[in-house]
């Protein structure tokens, strides 16, 4: 089993014993002990995988790391956060996922208007599975939990990603004082509600709504 | 005389009388006590000729010396900042990166070429940084600067580190380093793994990767 450590925040160790992990292409930083890199498919294998990565443009860059010895992962400085699953569903955007166990299954999913007002299309990653994945945010990310009683309300543009049984809805406030330019700059909200968490980020994308 | 860490972006150096201290010029941040700084005309240590080298070599990043009874306080750009207390061993670190070190340490150029043959010409073509390095030896401090910190990888004789060349920062001890390439066809037709080239470094010593694949 691939071990996961951070090494302060913003690399990720993995300990690799002959097996392997998949990893955002090029985020390698340093290894010692044996390591090949390959480069694989994101959004899904198979056929099926081939046409989403195709349609939805989510095609996420991965390479298959495998070996023997300590893999050293980073990208752009940005903070690591590890999520572990047992058997729940991870929705992330493709270019905040680090790295996955190989147990994991990676998909695409269509995720309606908020993926456009996030700039990140209309489609998302899924993770499923037993496993260990890690996810990067642009500074410390904060676990939000969502509950029955509690929904959430969180800017697209912060947004990184969620886990559990929730459903999100786009909700708008784009009055005349938007059109005007005099608005809140909060026009769009991503709203949460069912049982799960959401990860979200202390920085904003550059979002169509960021704008408005 | 160590520096003091003050968060991850700022440095304190004491500055005591008879000792001097050099820093990338403009990275002054506060001071304390009687403290002047003046360019350092030279660049660092050495006198002229070692400066002519350093042009040569492209090494040559603007330098100033802090002297006085006190202490100051450096930070660039908002970058992290490492600190490494050399006790006779070499530091081999890119000019731009370094920050501040001891006056008391020896300071010279190294052609990174010389080890490793064509790959060593090749390798300061794929990380963009020169064929030439900035090296520092003797018993002192330094502080460098990298993109979102820094790891610290033991090299020992077990076996080598490898390391992706733009997060390759520093390094320091009885080290050899080689370029080593992974081209396939595959990287050939836009499809590879990301991870074309590597340094792999062997023998003795530690080496400093950043947690980003960006320059300074």
């Amino acid at each position: 089993m691939a071990n996961f450590r951070l090494q302060g925040t913003r690399v990720l160790a993995v300990d690799l014993a002959g097996d392997a992990v998949k990893a955002k292409n090029g985020a390698m930083v340093a290894y010692d002990g044996e390591m090949t890199f390959k480069k694989m498919t994101g959004g899904g294998e198979g056929l099926r995988g081939l046409v989403t990565r195709r349609i939805t443009g989510e095609s996420m860059a991965v390479m298959e790391v495998r070996g023997h010895g300590t893999c050293y992962f980073a990208d752009r400085a940005t903070e690591i956060n590890l999520v572990r699953l047992d058997g729940g569903k991870l929705f992330v955007e493709a270019s905040n996922l680090l790295v996955t166990e190989p147990s994991l299954r990676t998909g695409t999913t269509f995720t309606g208007l908020r993926g456009a007002s996030q700039g990140n299309g209309l489609f998302t990653t899924t993770v499923e599975g037993t496993g260990q994945a890690a996810i990067m945010s642009d500074g410390p990310a904060i676990v939000l939990r969502v509950s029955a009683q509690t929904p959430l309300v969180v800017d697209p543009g912060a947004y990184v990603a969620h886990t559990g049984g929730l459903r999100q809805q786009l909700q708008t406030a784009v009055g005349w004082r938007t059109l005007v330019g005099e608005g809140s700059g909060e026009s769009f909200q991503l709203r949460f509600e069912g049982e799960g968490l959401v990860y979200v980020q202390p920085s904003e994308r550059v979002t169509v709504g960021g704008q408005l | 005389m160590p520096f003091t860490r003050i968060n991850s972006k700022m440095v304190e150096a004491a500055v005591v009388p008879g000792q001097r201290v050099f820093s990338q010029r403009g990275a002054m941040l506060a001071y304390r006590g009687r403290v002047a700084f003046t360019p350092s005309i030279t660049g660092g240590q050495g006198g002229v000729m070692s400066m002519i080298g350093r042009r040569v070599a492209n090494e040559a990043t603007p330098l100033m010396t802090v002297e006085g009874s006190g202490s100051a306080m450096f930070g660039h750009g908002g970058h992290h900042i490492h600190t490494v207390d050399l006790t006779g061993e070499t530091l081999y670190v890119e000019a731009d990166r370094l920050l501040a070190f001891d006056g008391s340490l020896r300071q010279g150029t190294m052609f990174m070429g010389s080890q490793g043959g064509v790959m060593g010409v090749i390798r300061g073509q794929v990380t963009g940084q020169g064929l030439f390095t900035t090296t520092l030896a003797g018993k002192g401090s330094v502080a460098f600067m990298a993109h979102g910190g820094v790891v610290e990888l033991p090299i020992t004789a077990s076996g080598p580190v490898h390391v992706d060349p733009q997060a390759y920062v520093a390094h320091r001890g009885d080290v050899r380093n080689r370029l080593t390439a992974a081209l396939g066809w595959r990287e050939m037709v836009g499809r590879g793994s990301g991870e074309a080239f590597q340094l792999e470094l062997s023998g003795n010593g530690t080496v400093y990767v950043q947690a980003s694949e960006e320059k300074l």
